[in-house]
């Protein structure tokens, strides 16, 4: 790891963008159903979109190219999470308010500025994740701070969008999604690139990611978040540039932990390119014009070749002048330039390429089929060449894109939209070119909403913003290491109601909440926190009916099928016994020490006998 | 638009549409460029794009401050030009241009979509067009098709029937989609002698945006109007919500089903004549006339009396209605009734009965038709009693006729051959608008 020195001596540059569901009843412009579980696919559509114009007249170098891969795009439907909105065949409905209000409520704890009047966009989109070929997004924030070990990190806009759909499978020329998702609300954090280091984003994405989890607005006196739980709800994407490399986004990162991994991977990465690009040049590399090479591999073993021509395809190839071993050369761990060259071949809708620095025998490539290459496409010593077989169109596509990436290992680093490719290794894979401004447009379906004072004071008056959200956890809570961790969980509002409701156990609520449901959830179980049902069972425990021992118990049982609290208590005999029911168990183990009584009764009634109260009886 | 405050400010401040500029004011400076303001919402509150592509709106008042930062440049529109109707080898149609969705382009001014005048602009964004056909592009004209009446169907037809006797293989007409079957129905009739396809085509996704409807229909209609051998007038949309096929269906057999789904079109008491892909792969579905070797000039027959109703009869409605229509000087009337065609005949309230209204407008020579707004199915004038008081006070029984069609052939019958031709013909077929038999495939859905 290096240090912020280091960084700043390579010109790093570094933002991040942090998307999270917000937690409406509805989706953003229909009244769709946003949580699909047990939901099914009532039937399947398929289309095909094109890139174009935008608001300014330019077709954005993102969208084109992914226009240009002209692939086939399938939605599945689903019943209650989508209907005709989100597959464009009706235009949006009235745009949630509650979703505006709760994007407001959390600029407002960014400090952000609102605009007067927000204007709805269509971000051009044609990978396919949305039907409309756009997803709608406007700016409900800008210029707001937060503060991250006494640095300032300027927010410089927040958005209101739509959730893309979720990609189901992808295969050659076609890409199946579900619509399920598609439409929820989901808020957008963007910093500017001022952080410093890979270690300063993730802890700038933590706290962000804390302040949206505790704005919240009151209800009563319990706050209500204004953002979903679980897995897939939060995404964070970065944005890492160095000095004489470029600006690229990473998109999708969901563990926060993999954050200043993958980012010190990708000025690694950079800085790799940069150093070959220096090298190809003083080389004198080039790239060259591809060729059919199909007669020339009429025979070869190579079983991605012989299968591609068994099905009337054909084979190509190019030669890269001077680029021998560079093809090969790491650029992050098990990350080679050909691999790169390989993703963006894959964008043309093959399964890969072959290059001249792998081992090509592994392929079944014979030394004849090599010499033939080299023959056909006047290689010279130094020389690499890349591979591809395919049916013809996409041969020439894949080869096109690949070609393309290898020119401009010779000028720049490209500026690219990147995924995760492993995210234990930290590593990534281009996507698809980085979008330019204009692809942005008025959303003409749906009208401005204006956000004139009155109705921002509303929003900002009934909000509990994070910092008196912490402070209320921590009065309520004597254990102070207990309250951070709640005030981090994922429990926090389910602690909260709970704790509204039933006075005086807030520390057994915590308690249960943070350990003993992550006790049993390392056991396997899903544990079901319906928040109805919660209450129920510690309303029983400050009854006094069950002990605590016992609600970890029931906790176990609920994913079982019985609802009924009662019926599990009685099957499982959890009724607690205390008092002099208690005093007369006691009783009748005559003649020991305390600490042998105490340890006999909680061995047996462990599940019953609530400890302290044993331990008052016994006079410790 | 703005106020006329702003707009008297933008002018003394030299601040045009597009120029990039800074607005100040309450501690908060934005930059950007000055985008038009729709005609929705509050006319003092300025919308600028920032670098980032987002517009936003800013409350302009006694504090704030605007000032031009540069001046603007106009839009880099990249539209290739289109290399149509000079690759000799193709066959030869023409693209009639009249408006709607399908050119439907973002407007600033009303924040809804505005008609494109230059039909190219929507032809370059389709470049298959090239290989299929060699295309010759005329702008009739640009208006939504809620607007559209008699005199552009009559244009339409004049200049579809023109460029047919000029050669054309086929014609595509782009077209709006809400009245595209009155159009259609209405050139069915006027075009006579027909031999060669006559393609309407819209889309109900403006081609603004890249999921639209606008450019498979436009392939599959080109397709459709360049290699099909169809001597009919049909409607060529979207088969299904799926980007699968297109169906051709009949000019006076389809019918807009949905307000806002590509496949709204569907065919009534009929089966599409064919489905097109977008490779141009055509299945034929269904009998239809076919074009003949020996070349026959169409004739173009364009009158058409506006002086017809379409009346929609349900309960509670008013019969006076009839009588309004014959003191403005009405010559025909299709109704639109239940089921097999009842009016109200015999209501508990009398004077709700039409039964005396449509006789005397029949005595008065008005032409009466009478259609079902079940929209699927034949009429019927002879199973109950009610339906024969109707037959008996005049009305004609249109079969398994679309009320809409009936309307269009009843206004193109009494303006080209009188009343009295014009009841004989009007339950007798001229261009597929009545079938003989129901097939069960004729589906309803």
């Amino acid at each position: 790891m290096h240090d912020s020195e280091y960084y700043r001596k390579i010109g790093f540059k570094c933002g991040l963008e942090i998307h999270q569901r917000l937690s409406t009843k509805g989706k953003l412009f229909c009244s769709c159903c946003t949580d699909s579980a047990g939901d099914s696919v009532i039937a399947k559509i398929s289309r095909r979109q094109r890139a174009v114009a935008g608001e300014l007249g330019a077709i954005d170098r993102s969208t084109s190219f992914e226009s240009s891969r002209g692939r086939e795009f399938v939605y599945n439907i689903f019943k209650r999470s989508s209907c005709l909105v989100e597959i464009d065949e009706e235009p949006p409905h009235h745009i949630n308010m509650s979703a505006v209000e709760s994007a407001l409520r959390l600029a407002s704890g960014f400090g952000a500025n609102v605009p007067y009047e927000i204007e709805p966009m269509r971000k051009e989109v044609v990978d396919g994740s949305d039907p409309s070929a756009f997803q709608r997004s406007m700016m409900v924030g800008y210029d707001g701070r937060i503060v991250v070990n006494g640095k300032q990190i300027p927010i410089t806009s927040i958005f209101l969008e739509e959730e893309s759909s979720g990609i189901e499978s992808a295969s050659e020329g076609s890409v199946v999604y579900n619509v399920d998702r598609l439409g929820i609300p989901l808020i957008e954090i963007d910093t500017d690139p001022s952080i410093a280091t890979p270690s300063e984003a993730k802890n700038v994405a933590l706290e962000i990611g804390r302040i949206i989890r505790l704005t919240g607005k009151r209800e009563g006196d319990a706050v209500s978040s204004e953002v979903q739980r679980g897995i897939g709800t939060i995404r964070q994407d970065v944005n890492v540039s160095i000095a004489g490399g470029t600006r690229v986004e990473i998109k999708g990162l969901q563990e926060i932990d993999t954050v200043d991994r993958i980012i010190e991977n990708e000025v690694e990465r950079q800085l790799k390119l940069i150093a070959i690009k220096k090298e190809l040049l003083s080389n004198g590399a080039e790239v060259c014009k591809p060729k059919d090479l199909t007669k020339a591999l009429r025979r070869t073993e190579a079983k991605i070749v012989k299968d591609a021509l068994s099905k009337g395809g054909i084979v190509a190839g190019a030669r890269l002048a001077k680029f021998s071993g560079y093809l090969g050369m790491n650029i992050n761990p098990e990350r080679r330039l050909g691999s790169e060259l390989s993703d963006y071949a894959k964008m043309g809708g093959v399964g890969g390429m072959m290059h001249s620095d792998e081992d090509l025998s592994g392929y079944g490539m014979g030394k004849e089929d090599i010499e033939r290459i080299w023959h056909e496409l006047d290689m010279e010593n130094g020389d690499a060449f890349i591979l591809i077989a395919a049916e013809k169109g996409v041969c020439k596509k894949a080869m096109e894109f690949a070609l393309g990436r290898a020119s401009m290992a010779l000028s720049e680093v490209p500026p690219e939209t990147r995924a995760v490719a492993d995210s234990k290794k930290g590593t990534t894979r281009f996507m698809r070119p980085l979008p330019g401004g204009s692809r942005m447009y008025p959303e003409t379906d749906t009208e401005p909403v204006t956000v004139d004072r009155e109705f921002y004071n509303r929003i900002k008056e009934s909000t509990v913003y994070m910092d008196e959200r912490a402070a209320t956890i921590r009065k309520g809570l004597p254990n102070a290491q207990l309250a951070d961790q709640l005030v981090a969980s994922q429990r926090l509002q389910l602690y909260e109601y709970i704790t509204s409701k039933v006075k005086g156990i807030n520390m057994a609520v915590a308690v249960i909440l943070l350990e003993k449901v992550k006790e049993i959830e390392r056991s396997g179980i899903t544990v079901n926190t319906d928040p109805q049902i919660m209450l129920e069972i510690f309303r029983i425990y400050k009854e006094g009916r069950i002990t605590k021992a016992g609600i970890g118990e029931i906790i176990r049982e609920l994913p079982k099928g019985v609802k009924d609290i009662g019926v599990i208590i009685n099957k499982k005999s959890l009724s607690r016994i205390s008092g002099d029911q208690l005093k007369r168990i006691i009783t009748n183990t005559g003649g020991k020490s305390r600490e042998d009584v105490m340890r006999e009764i909680m061995s047996k009634y462990r599940l019953i006998v609530d400890g302290d109260e044993l331990k008052r009886i016994l006079g410790f | 638009m703005y106020s006329k405050e702003l707009i008297d400010l933008f002018k003394g401040l030299g601040i045009n549409i597009g120029d990039a500029v800074r607005v100040s004011g309450s501690g908060d400076v934005q930059e950007g460029i000055l985008m038009p303001r729709a005609d929705v919402g509050d006319s003092d509150v300025i919308v600028i794009k920032r670098k980032d592509g987002y517009n936003i709106g800013i409350r302009f008042n006694k504090e704030s401050r605007i000032e031009r930062v540069s001046p603007g440049h106009p839009g880099n529109f990249l539209f290739p030009k289109l290399d149509t109707g000079t690759n000799k080898s193709l066959k030869p149609i023409a693209m009639l241009y009249t408006g709607g969705t399908i050119g439907s382009k973002v407007d600033y001014v009303s924040g809804g979509v505005y008609m494109l005048t230059k039909p190219e602009e929507l032809l370059s964004e389709v470049p298959e067009l090239q290989d299929i056909a060699n295309i010759d592009i005329s702008n009739l004209m640009s208006i939504a098709s809620e607007d559209m009446t008699y005199v552009e169907w009559q244009k339409i037809a004049e200049k579809a029937a023109d460029a047919l006797n000029k050669g054309a293989n086929g014609i595509v007409i782009t077209h709006g989609t809400d009245t595209m079957h009155y159009t259609s129905a209405a050139l069915s009739f006027m075009l006579k002698g027909l031999n060669a396809p006559v393609v309407l085509t819209g889309a109900q996704r403006s081609s603004d945006r890249g999921s639209s409807d606008a450019f498979m229909n436009l392939i599959c209609s080109a397709y459709a109007a360049s290699r099909s051998d169809i001597a009919e007038v049909g409607v060529c949309m979207h088969s299904a919500s799926s980007d699968s096929t297109d169906s051709f269906i009949r000019g006076t057999k389809v019918r807009k089903m949905h307000t806002s789904r590509r496949d709204a079109f569907r065919p009534v008491n009929n089966l599409p004549i064919c489905e097109i892909d977008i490779k141009g792969n055509i299945r034929y579905l269904s009998e239809y006339k076919k074009v003949s070797e020996e070349k026959k000039k169409v004739e173009l027959v364009s009158g058409f009396e506006p002086k017809v109703a379409l009346i929609k009869a349900y309960p509670n409605s008013d019969p006076e209605v009839i009588d309004y229509y014959l003191g403005k000087g009405y010559k025909g009337i299709v109704l639109e009734g239940t089921g097999l065609g009842h009016v109200p005949s015999s209501p508990s309230i009398r004077e709700l009965s039409w039964i005396s209204h449509v006789k005397s407008a029949v005595d008065f020579g008005m032409v009466v038709g009478a259609t079902s707004q079940c929209i699927y199915g034949r009429v019927n004038e002879s199973v109950y009693r009610n339906l024969r008081l109707l037959h008996g006070a005049g009305a004609i029984y249109c079969e398994d006729m679309l009320p809409e069609v009936a309307y269009v052939k009843l206004g193109f019958l009494l303006g080209n051959y009188g009343a009295d031709k014009a009841k004989r013909m009007l339950n007798a077929n001229i261009a597929g608008e009545i079938t003989e038999r129901t097939e069960l495939d004729f589906a309803m859905e």
